[in-house]
C-alpha cells in the first residue's frame, strides 16, 4: 500500500478535527440560538469549518514528506502547528469585524500553552493513530 | 409476475451464476489473525503525558472563559 501516500496522509489529517468541528459547531449554535447569545459567531465558522482541517490535512503531509530528513516526533510536529494557525484565525476575526474580539493580550499565556499541549497530545496519539491505520508509518 | 415467470427466472439466475464447487478454506486464517493481534503493542501513555493532560484540564476548569476561544483553533 505505497500508493497515493500524499492523499492518504491528507486524509488521516483531516479526520479528528473534522470531527472536533461537529462537537464544537453544535456547542456554538446551541449557544447562538437558544441561549440567545448576541454574537455572530456564524461569521467566523468558517476558519474551524475549513481552514483548520484542511491545514491539519497539509500539515500532516509536510509530517509524512519530511519525516525521514528530520525525524521530528509526530506530538512536537503538530505542536507546531498553532503557531500558523493561531495568527491566522486572529487575522480572521480582525478582518471580519468580529464583535466580540476578545483581548489576546490577556489570554494568550493561559490559551497557548494549553492550545499546544492539546495539539500534542492529538497529533501523538490520533493522527499517529490514523496514520498507522492508514499504513503511513 | 406468474409462478412461470417465478421458475423462468430462478432457472436463468441459476444458468448465470456458477456453481460453486470448492467452498471449503485451505488455511486457518485465525494463527494470522492471533498473530497480528500479538504484533499490536498496547497504547502505553507515559506520565509526562498524563501530566499535561491534568495541567490543560485543570486550566480549563479554573480559566473557562478560554475554551472558545480554544475551541476555535479546532
Amino acid at each position: 500500500m505505497n500508493r497515493h501516500t500524499y492523499l492518504r496522509a491528507y486524509m488521516a489529517g483531516i479526520v479528528v478535527p473534522t470531527i472536533f468541528f461537529l462537537v464544537i459547531a453544535t456547542v456554538f449554535y446551541i449557544w447562538r440560538y437558544v441561549y440567545n447569545v448576541p454574537v455572530p459567531i456564524e461569521r467566523v465558522l468558517v476558519f474551524p469549518m475549513a481552514v483548520v482541517p484542511n491545514f491539519w490535512g497539509l500539515w500532516n503531509i509536510l509530517f509524512v514528506a519530511s519525516h525521514t530528513r528530520t525525524h521530528l516526533p509526530i506530538g512536537l510536529h503538530g505542536a507546531l502547528l498553532p503557531f500558523v494557525l493561531a495568527p491566522l484565525g486572529i487575522l480572521l476575526l480582525r478582518a471580519l469585524n468580529f464583535p466580540a474580539i476578545p483581548d489576546f493580550s490577556h489570554i494568550f499565556p493561559i490559551v497557548a500553552p494549553i492550545g499546544l499541549i492539546a495539539y500534542y497530545l492529538l497529533w501523538k496519539y490520533l493522527v499517529r493513530s490514523l496514520n498507522e491505520v492508514l499504513g503511513l508509518s | 409476475m406468474n409462478p412461470h415467470d417465478d421458475n423462468e427466472l430462478r432457472e436463468l439466475l441459476k444458468r448465470s451464476i456458477a456453481p460453486m464447487n470448492d467452498t471449503e478454506l485451505h488455511r486457518d486464517l485465525w494463527p494470522r489473525m492471533l498473530r497480528r493481534l500479538e504484533q499490536q503493542q498496547p497504547l502505553r501513555v507515559p506520565w509526562f503525558d498524563w501530566a499535561l493532560a491534568a495541567v490543560a484540564a485543570a486550566t480549563l476548569i479554573f480559566f473557562p472563559g478560554v475554551i472558545p476561544a480554544l475551541l476555535y483553533h479546532f
